[in-house]
């Protein structure tokens, strides 16, 4: 199993590159990442929507939520795959399209997290801040997201974790990342699959086992330093 | 654009049948995994309240794997990596008898057990430690505080929970279509490439994957309500 | 009944329970009080083992409870435990939470087991709420229907850890009243609670606790009317309750 590492690290790592696309641990990485930075934005407007007090807001949100969670994430990449190209304009590579899936998708877990921890704030910060005279829009950017987003940390790291193992999924549409670049070195090695996705497995277990201590980390320091209880959701995707 | 949405192209005849045939299979890997996701995840429970140290890391350990591993990848694992290592007249075994479905049932099973045991774990743990002292003041022992009041207690809590794996492991029969199996969203790419009406297929199988899944969801939420005990 | 003989107990580095000795006979109601953290509920937990001792000997009916040799089982259904936070089983009814040690201990037959459970339950005043779920019952009745499920395990002794402690002031009276029809009755029990006059009334010796130890020792009228220790005297002060 050694060998196979030492010959193909490269390989692994990133990709085809410089003959070809950036793939590997470092397309993965950089999809999750991007990923999960775009969906912010729309993760916290799907939860304010959700929590917000007229119906019809509400229950779109709702919807939306429900819908995203009631599928396949390999429906999502399928529809995407086949659908975005027809919205933008121009042909949209494997890269893209999952970065684009993985978008919608993870911005509907992402606002489960972020409304979780929202809900999770004891009443008295809203009613200090109505006391206080401030607005809804105030009060929501300066006080109670800060602090939702700060207790739900460990739930976002562990959202990012998810993140990073739905990425895997990109094989299915050739998308370069590494669980494809495995499939390529399986391809020319073809006597040693089993080395060659324990070398997978592993690669993912060791980046995905370090963030998730990460995540326990942090939710050890925030219960030690709040007097108050803070909600952990783990949203499986 | 010009587009005719047309169902009855896509609902007629054969094609209607892939549907029906990938909707069973999906039905069929769902339930075949569940059971063996369950049996594994008591197994699991079991094994952990042994009190020997190395059983504790082993349950740790296989936990850890198949909640840090992609499910893709572990299906992989299973698919391509393990009948390599058989001897060779287990390989034609399983070639002959469905071998992606079995690995792919193995796969899902064995990764929802790492759950259904964390779920259960929590139902246990958080039921208080005094539940089990009353128990234990009545005079009974080990076993019968844990059978008699602590169990049922977290059996309970830790329903939700379960019936929302079913859900996942619901969703995640879909992954088998990359070895070939022929689920739901494997026919409905084959409707698909056959009948070029790529909005309707897909159209149909979302509908499909919907509506048993917020089936699943009602199920939870209504089980959810029945179950919940009133704090003493 | 049960003898504690110079009982030690440490958590890790503070001491619990200093050389702790006392008796308590047959039908004797001793009431244990002081301040908070003084071992009191430490004291009487390790009667049954429910707390483990790291020196000396605790004795029921003559029997070390920490030998090896013993049933702790048999001893604790001999022996009623009635914790302050009740610790009802919410997934029985109040007459499941009686009949669950009568049917799966006692090997009563279930028709046998709910008559036995109905008259305990009546003992206590709650017949009619037989088949209330616990979580539908007040403060003051779920603590009834503990000390219903402790009774109708026919035990020699009942101990109480503060059995109103938790509840509202005024559903202790209740509370207090199945006590004293008990104590009346003979039964052996040892108290620790602040109703001090519970204590006066019922009570046949009062001990009183600091820091591990037992400082004062007395019968009721002695102890509350002359206290010799200036700490109980400073302790009794501050538990302003009116005579019941």
């Amino acid at each position: 199993m050694l060998e196979i590492l030492q010959d193909n690290w490269l390989l692994f790592l990133v990709g085809q590159y410089p003959h070809g696309p950036i793939g590997g641990l470092t397309m993965t990485l950089f999809m999750a990442t991007t990923a999960l930075a775009f969906c912010f934005p729309f993760a916290i407007a799907l939860a304010l929507a959700r929590l917000s007090r007229y119906r019809w807001l509400s229950s779109a949100a709702t919807a939306i939520v429900h819908t995203v969670r009631g599928l396949p994430l390999i429906m999502f990449i399928f529809w995407t795959y086949f659908f975005s190209p027809l919205v933008i304009g121009r042909a949209v590579g494997g890269v893209e399209t999952l970065i684009i899936a993985l978008v919608v998708y993870e911005a509907a877990y992402l606002s489960e997290i972020i409304r979780a921890g929202i809900e999770g704030l004891p009443k008295g910060q809203f009613e200090a801040a109505a006391a206080l005279g401030l607005g809804y829009w105030t009060t929501t950017f300066k006080i109670v997201l800060p602090q939702a987003l700060h207790n739900m940390l460990p739930s976002m790291v562990s959202q990012f974790v998810s993140t990073i193992k739905e990425t895997s999924l990109g094989y299915v549409i050739s998308a370069h990342e590494v669980t494809f670049a495995a499939s390529q070195v399986n391809n020319v090695l073809l006597t040693q699959p089993f080395e060659v996705y324990a070398i997978l497995a592993l690669t993912y277990f060791v980046l995905c086992f370090a963030l998730t201590s990460l995540a326990r980390y942090i939710e050890r320091r925030i219960s030690a330093g709040r007097v108050v209880a803070t909600p952990v959701v783990t949203v499986a995707a | 654009m010009g587009y005719v949405f047309d169902l009855r192209g896509v609902l007629s005849g054969q094609y209607l049948d892939w549907f029906l045939i990938g909707l069973a299979t999906t039905l069929a890997l769902t339930c075949a995994a569940w059971c063996l996701a369950m049996t594994m995840g008591i197994v699991l429970t079991l094994i952990r309240m042994i009190p020997f140290r190395p059983l504790e890391w082993f349950v740790a350990l296989y936990v850890e794997y198949h909640r840090n591993v992609p499910l893709l990848v572990q299906i992989f694992v299973w698919y391509f990596g393990v009948p390599s290592l058989l001897p060779r007249p287990a390989r034609q075994w399983i070639n002959v008898h469905h071998g992606e479905f079995l690995l792919a049932t193995i796969a899902l099973g064995l990764a929802a057990a790492a759950y259904v045991a964390e779920d259960v774990r929590s139902g246990i743990r958080s039921i208080p430690k005094a539940q089990n002292e009353a128990a234990r003041s009545i005079g009974f022992g080990y076993l019968g505080a844990m059978g008699y009041v602590v169990l049922p207690q977290a059996i309970r809590i830790a329903v939700p929970p379960l019936i929302n794996q079913t859900l996942l492991l619901f969703k995640n029969t879909s992954l088998a279509m990359a070895i070939g199996v022929g689920e739901l969203t494997y026919r409905t790419r084959e409707v698909e490439s056959y009948t070029f009406k790529t909005f309707e297929a897909f159209a149909v199988a979302t509908a499909i994957y919907l509506t048993i899944s917020f089936g699943i969801m009602a199920c939870g939420a209504y089980v959810g309500r029945r179950l919940k005990l009133e704090t003493v | 009944m049960i003898r504690f003989e110079n009982v030690d107990k440490w958590y890790g580095s503070t001491q619990a329970l200093a050389g702790v000795s006392g008796v308590v006979g047959r039908g004797e109601v001793k009431v244990l009080v002081g301040p908070s953290g003084c071992g009191k509920s430490t004291l009487i937990r390790t009667v049954t083992r429910l707390e483990a001792i790291q020196g000396g000997r605790v004795l029921v009916d003559g029997v070390d409870v920490g030998s090896r040799s013993v049933s702790i089982n048999r001893l604790r259904q001999r022996v009623g435990f009635v914790f302050q936070a009740y610790n009802l089983f919410p997934h029985l009814s109040a007459i499941g939470n009686i009949t669950l040690g009568l049917t799966k201990l006692r090997k009563m037959g279930k028709w046998e087991a709910r008559e036995r459970a109905l008259a305990e339950l009546a003992r206590v005043g709650l017949a009619e709420k037989a088949e209330a779920m616990p979580g539908k019952l007040s403060g003051g009745q779920r603590q009834r229907v503990a000390i219903a499920r402790s009774l109708a395990m026919d035990p020699e002794i009942m101990l109480f850890d503060e059995p109103t402690s938790a509840l509202d002031p005024e559903m202790v009276g209740e509370v207090l009243a199945v006590m004293k029809q008990l104590a009346a009755s003979g039964m052996t029990m040892i108290c620790v609670t602040h109703e001090m006059g519970f204590a006066r009334e019922v009570a046949d010796e009062i001990w009183f606790m600091e820091r591990g130890a037992v400082t004062e020792r007395g019968k009721p009228a002695d102890l509350i009317n002359s206290p010799r220790h200036p700490r109980l005297q400073g302790f009794l002060s501050t538990i302003s309750r009116a005579p019941k």
